[in-house]
Formats: C-alpha cells, sequence, structure tokens
C-alpha cells in the first residue's frame, strides 16, 4: 500500500490530547509505537510506554464519551458504548456478549470488580500452556501499582446493596464462603449505573487514569478510526492501516488512516477485535481466533416479597468461589448482575403476557449469575473469524463439560436464593422453570439447554492470541511478542490461554504493565 | 425450512402493515410493517393493563431501524431477510400449518407461530425467533414509558455537588 503524506512525528503542542481522528488533516502519521485500543491493556500500554519518553498515538475506533456524557439511559448506553451497538453475539445467538467500545473501552463500562488471577489459573498456564516465567511472583509488583493507581480496595460492607445482600447471605448460610470484591471506585455514590459510564467519575475506569497518564506523558488518542490490518515488512510490524468512520461512527467511509509505528504495533482491541485484526495480515498462524473464553453466563432470578431494587446500588460486590474447582469438572463462580429494564426484558424468556408478567415485578427480582470457567478441562472455547469486509463471526458450540456445568450451577444458584429466603425462583429457559423448594430442582435436569434454550451472556472475552512458547498452539511468546512479528505485541485479553475463572481487568492491565515495562526497557 | 420459505413470494397476502412514522434507513416500508406486526404480539399487548404502550407507541419498528442502520450491512440484510422469511405465507404453513402471510394471520395465530420458532427443533429458526423477540423487548423496554409499570423510578438525579473527576 502506496503511503500518503506523512503526519510529522505529533508536536508537543498536539500530543497529549485527544482527538476525532476522521478530522485530521491529513490521513497519516508517524510515532515510535502504534497502540490499537484504549482499553485496560492498550491505556496501560500507551502510558508505560510513553512515560519512558516514546511517541505513542492511540487508536480507537469508538468515540470519546466522559461522565457529561453518561446519562445512566440504556437507550443511549449501548449503542454508543459497547461493541455493535450492544448486539454482539455468537454467529447462531445463543450467547449475547457485552463488550465495551470507546475510550476506556471495557473499564468504562465494567461494573468495577477487581481481582487478581488465581494461583491455580496462572499454574495451569505453566504447567499446560507452557507460559514461561509468568507466575503471581512476576505480577505482583505490578499488581501493586495497579491496585494503588485505580484505588482498588477490600470490600466493603457498605457498597453491597440487597441483591449482592441476598447472594451473601444465601452463600453464607450454606457454608459456601462469600467474599465481598474489592472494586476500582473512588468516592463511590453507589448509583448503580458502572455499565452506563460512571457519571460522576467515581468509578477509576481507564477512561479516568492511566489515559490521563498516557495523555500527560505525550500520548495522542485518535478516535473513531477503526484498525484495518497491520502492515509488515520483512518480519516487522511497519503500520496501522485503519479506517476511517462515518458520522455516526458506525462504519468504514472509505478513506484510509495509516499509523507508522517506528519501534512497534501493541494491539490491545479486545479478544474479538484483536484476532480479527491481525486474521487480516497475511501470517499463518494456524491458533489465531482459536480457543476463544468467553465466562459463559447463565442468570437466575429470584423473587422476594421486599423490593430489591436491584437496579440501584453497587452493581456487583460480593462473589462466591465454592464451586470455582470442581476436580475433573468444569468450575464456575457467583455474583449478580444489576437489573435494568433493558437487559433485563432481553434476557427474560418468552413474550407477550408472560413476559410482561415477569418484567412487572423487576423491582422484586434478585439475579445471581453463574460464570463457567471455561478453557480448564477438556472445552476448547470457540473460534473468532473474520471476513473481508470486517464482519465478524464468533462461532462458539457449548461443550457438553460446559452444560453440565452450567445445570449444576442453576442448581446451586437456586439453593443460595432459596437459603436467602427467596419464595419464589425462576429459570430463564425459554420455559421457565418455577422452583420452590429444594424438590423442585430436579426438574432442571429435564430442561433443555442447547442453544437459545435458556439465556446465556458473556461480559469477558478472552483468548484467541493465546500466550505460549509454541508457536503452532500459542500466537505470542511469554512476554507478549508475536511469534513472527519481532516488533508487535499483544496486551488485550486475548493473550490468555484459558479464561481466568474471575473478571479480567485487573489481569490485563496487569499483563499489558509487565509486557510494556520489558518493550520500554528495550527499546 | 427458512430457505424453502424466503424463495416464495415474499409478501403475497399480506395483511395490513403498519405505515412508518418518519423515513426509513434500511428497512423497506413491508419490513416495517413485518416487524410492527411481531413486536405487537412480543411486548405487552392488547391484553396488558391499562398504561402499557403499544409497540407502535413506542414505535419499535422505527428503533429496530435505527438499530440496523449501526450494524455491519450484511447483519442487517440478514435480518431483513428473517422478517421476509417469517412473513411468508409458506413458512406459516410450515411451521403452524396455516398458509398465510404472518400480518395477516389473527392474533392467535400469529402467536402460534411464534411459538412455533420459539421452540422449534431447528436451531435457526430458534436463533430467527430470538433476535425478533430480543429486539422487540429491548426497543420497547428503553422507552421511558415502561419504566414506571415495571417498577423502576428511572435514573437518580445528580446532585450538583457530586464528588469531583478522581
Amino acid at each position: 500500500m502506496s503511503s500518503p503524506t506523512l503526519t510529522p512525528l505529533p508536536s508537543l503542542a498536539a500530543a497529549g490530547t485527544i482527538r476525532d481522528g476522521r478530522t485530521e488533516p491529513n490521513l497519516a502519521m508517524e510515532c515510535d509505537y502504534v497502540v490499537v485500543g484504549s482499553g485496560a491493556g492498550g491505556s496501560m500500554a500507551a502510558s508505560v510506554l510513553a512515560e519512558s519518553g516514546a511517541r505513542v498515538v492511540v487508536v480507537e475506533e469508538g468515540g470519546h464519551f466522559t461522565r457529561r456524557d453518561f446519562n445512566m439511559q440504556e437507550s443511549w448506553a449501548y449503542p454508543a458504548l459497547y461493541q455493535d451497538g450492544g448486539n454482539r453475539a455468537t454467529d447462531d445467538l445463543s450467547i449475547l456478549i457485552l463488550q465495551g467500545r470507546g475510550v476506556g473501552g471495557g473499564t468504562t463500562v465494567n461494573w468495577t470488580s477487581s481481582f487478581r488471577i488465581p494461583d491455580a489459573t496462572v499454574d495451569l498456564w505453566t504447567r499446560k500452556h507452557g507460559l514461561l516465567g509468568v507466575d503471581n511472583a512476576t505480577l505482583a509488583p505490578h499488581y501493586d501499582a495497579i491496585e494503588k493507581r485505580l484505588s482498588i480496595h477490600p470490600g466493603d460492607p457498605n457498597d453491597v446493596n440487597a441483591n449482592n445482600r441476598k447472594l451473601f447471605e444465601g452463600a453464607t448460610r450454606l457454608g459456601w464462603k462469600p467474599e465481598l470484591i474489592q472494586r476500582a471506585v473512588k468516592n463511590c455514590a453507589r448509583l448503580g449505573y458502572c455499565g452506563m459510564g460512571c457519571p460522576i467519575d467515581a468509578k477509576q475506569s481507564a477512561l479516568v487514569t492511566y489515559i490521563p497518564d498516557a495523555l500527560a506523558a505525550g500520548a495522542t488518542v485518535l478516535t473513531r478510526l477503526r484498525a484495518r490490518l497491520v502492515e509488515t515488512d520483512r518480519g516487522r510490524a511497519r503500520a496501522v492501516v485503519c479506517d476511517v468512520l462515518d458520522d455516526e461512527g458506525h462504519h468504514p467511509t472509505g478513506r484510509r488512516f495509516v499509523v507508522h509505528g517506528r519501534k512497534g504495533v501493541v494491539l490491545a482491541g479486545g479478544a474479538i477485535n484483536t484476532p480479527t485484526l491481525l486474521s487480516r495480515t497475511k501470517l499463518s498462524n494456524h491458533p489465531l481466533g482459536r480457543r476463544t473464553f468467553l465466562h459463559p453466563t447463565i442468570p437466575l432470578l429470584a423473587f422476594f416479597d421486599e423490593p430489591i431494587e436491584a437496579f440501584y446500588g453497587a452493581p456487583q460486590s460480593v462473589a462466591c468461589r465454592h464451586f470455582a474447582n470442581r476436580g475433573d469438572r468444569v468450575g464456575y463462580f457467583f455474583e449478580t448482575a444489576p437489573v435494568h429494564p433493558l437487559l433485563a426484558a432481553v434476557a427474560f424468556p418468552g413474550f407477550g403476557a408472560t413476559h410482561r408478567q415477569t418484567t412487572a415485578r423487576l423491582a422484586h427480582a434478585q439475579a445471581t449469575i453463574a460464570l463457567l470457567i471455561d478453557g480448564h478441562h477438556d472445552d476448547v472455547g470457540g473460534r473468532v473469524t473474520a471476513e473481508r469486509d470486517g464482519r465478524i463471526h464468533i462461532d462458539y458450540p457449548l461443550h457438553p463439560s460446559l452444560i453440565e456445568a452450567g445445570i449444576d450451577a442453576i442448581k446451586n444458584m437456586a439453593r443460595v436464593q432459596l437459603a436467602a429466603g427467596a419464595k419464589e425462583i425462576s429459570t430463564l429457559h425459554e420455559d421457565p422453570i418455577t422452583i420452590r423448594s429444594e424438590a423442585d430442582l430436579a426438574q432442571i435436569d429435564q430442561a433443555a439447554f442447547g442453544p437459545n434454550q435458556h439465556t446465556l451472556f458473556s461480559a469477558h472475552q478472552m483468548g484467541g492470541c493465546a500466550m505460549g512458547e509454541d508457536p503452532e498452539t500459542s500466537v505470542v511468546n511469554s512476554q507478549g511478542r508475536h511469534h513472527q512479528l519481532e516488533n508487535l505485541w499483544i496486551v488485550d485479553g486475548s493473550i490468555f490461554p484459558t479464561s481466568l475463572g474471575v473478571n479480567p481487568q485487573v489481569a490485563i492491565y496487569a499483563h499489558a504493565r509487565r509486557i510494556a515495562t520489558k518493550i520500554a526497557a528495550q527499546a | 425450512m427458512l430457505l424453502v420459505g424466503g424463495a416464495f413470494p415474499l409478501l403475497r397476502g399480506s395483511g395490513p402493515l403498519r405505515a412508518p412514522t418518519k423515513p426509513l434507513r434500511v428497512l423497506s416500508p413491508a419490513e416495517y410493517g413485518i416487524f410492527a406486526a411481531a413486536a405487537a404480539r412480543l411486548v405487552p399487548g392488547d391484553d396488558a393493563p391499562a398504561g402499557w404502550p403499544t409497540a407502535d407507541q413506542v414505535d419499535c419498528a422505527g428503533k429496530l431501524d435505527e438499530i440496523l442502520a449501526g450494524i455491519h450491512p450484511k447483519a442487517a440484510a440478514e435480518f431483513r431477510q428473517l422478517l421476509r422469511t417469517f412473513e411468508n405465507g409458506m413458512t406459516g404453513l410450515l411451521s403452524t400449518g396455516a398458509p398465510q402471510t404472518f400480518t395477516a394471520a389473527s392474533p392467535e395465530q400469529q402467536v402460534r407461530r411464534l411459538e412455533s420458532w420459539r421452540h422449534s427443533r431447528f436451531a435457526l429458526m430458534r436463533s430467527g425467533y430470538q433476535a425478533m423477540k430480543r429486539l422487540a423487548h429491548a426497543t420497547y423496554y428503553a422507552s421511558p414509558s415502561t419504566f414506571a409499570l415495571v417498577g423502576y423510578p428511572g435514573p437518580p438525579t445528580i446532585a450538583p455537588t457530586s464528588p469531583a473527576p478522581g
């Protein structure tokens, strides 16, 4: 591809800003490192590299929205802040995929939950997936720095709303040792709208932490540019070619914007977008896009006499990992989900009068969720591919071992809700099962659990560009560097060889910091 | 079955179609009318207690048109094809035994067709049902006019003394 006129390295006056890429005077730019994506991985890499003195340009396909834009309306938030306007899903629509889009990426819309990677997961990566020199001791200084910057603090009992309290009480009564979740917040007013962007900047997302850090160190962020492919030259990444998006930020205009990275390219578009970006770069990469993991998430509704108002309060403050390790069977963990009308109505099965009768009880509904820990056993996850025109395909067949775990999880969630005092529980099978006592649980074994026969979500996307030392089974090495392109690194959740077993933001930040620190040291 | 249904003359025998209230960006007027008819069955309908808006009052089909304008054109085209197939009389014959277009069918027959797709042994038809169901519910329950009906007071007002950026 011929290179149009290059904008020189950003001047000091122009650097350190977030700009709309559609309004740039030229269609090319040069810097030391191009970073694709501005979420946890991209913001961290940009800040580390910029603070080391490198000239950094971040390209982001979404928009730049701030607290003044976050109006707490689902009708605005999903189209503006989520991939595919909130309509991303597996190809068969069996799993709805909530994934952030815009400056700050997933951290702008996550529910603030902050965990280090469980030892069992890191051990598995070393033992089974051949990672070298990556353990929690290596990551510890990175965790420490991140937890300090994001104001991550021990779980606060005052954060626990009624929705989460039911999980805590039920799991406690069963002896399943629930825990308070560490949250990345400062002066949180517990409004309940983390998933729609924090309107008071209490959430310490990348939008208000590592992006400002990167800008302060001179990085430039260009929005509304969708990375299309990585240009390569003799084993090196040379530039990132981006589609300039239209006025609404949805579709390519046909104009291309090229950012040349003299020293390298860092990919952080997330576990769906990064594999598809690389798939358009001509490389022989068999594992690319394979072993994509989603933490398939199963909601269960319990109805209480008293109002729960799960739409208000800190969305997620309690977890229960009692079933995370089930030996040779797939594990899972429990958390809760906020219950706002649009998302709840999409999740509730049925239609017409029966659906209305469920939504009419929204204020009394408690939502526990079970997240399946995929990729740790014989299940191989899904596969992400892309067409030449950019259309993304996500194929995620539900492995029998996941179905077994899902059915077990529904029964144990119901036990928690019964122990918490629920009078009525409703599964989200297409033909919902009503549970009022332990005796009703046997029905769950008989219910169909195939594609689109039960509501499933994913808010955590991982894998597809796994770390490892074997190019036959991994895309990048243990230091995040591409096996074939010596100056291309990946720093998002796609590098995880399996799912994590916890919410991923801290893990992504930590690996991005580890990898970017090494890039900076070697520059 | 989707392919079979889609191969027949698509809208022959359609019932009265709801007309769009503003210029459409993606849907044809006929496709708008088909989704409007499906949404009328999917969201709280005429049997709902007083106060529940209809799908037409919320303009679910108009909001769908906006959503389709923002997704990949191939995905939008597939959804339009789904609507035409769902409407087709041959599809009705094969799924419920009633050889009528969806829009010309009685409310009871329309519900039967939706139920037949919802519980179909064919995964593709279940996917088709879910696509229509989710988009109908998403467009309907995004409307503030439904908030109080489900016991949701809406977002709180942010006090001017809210904490400054951290």
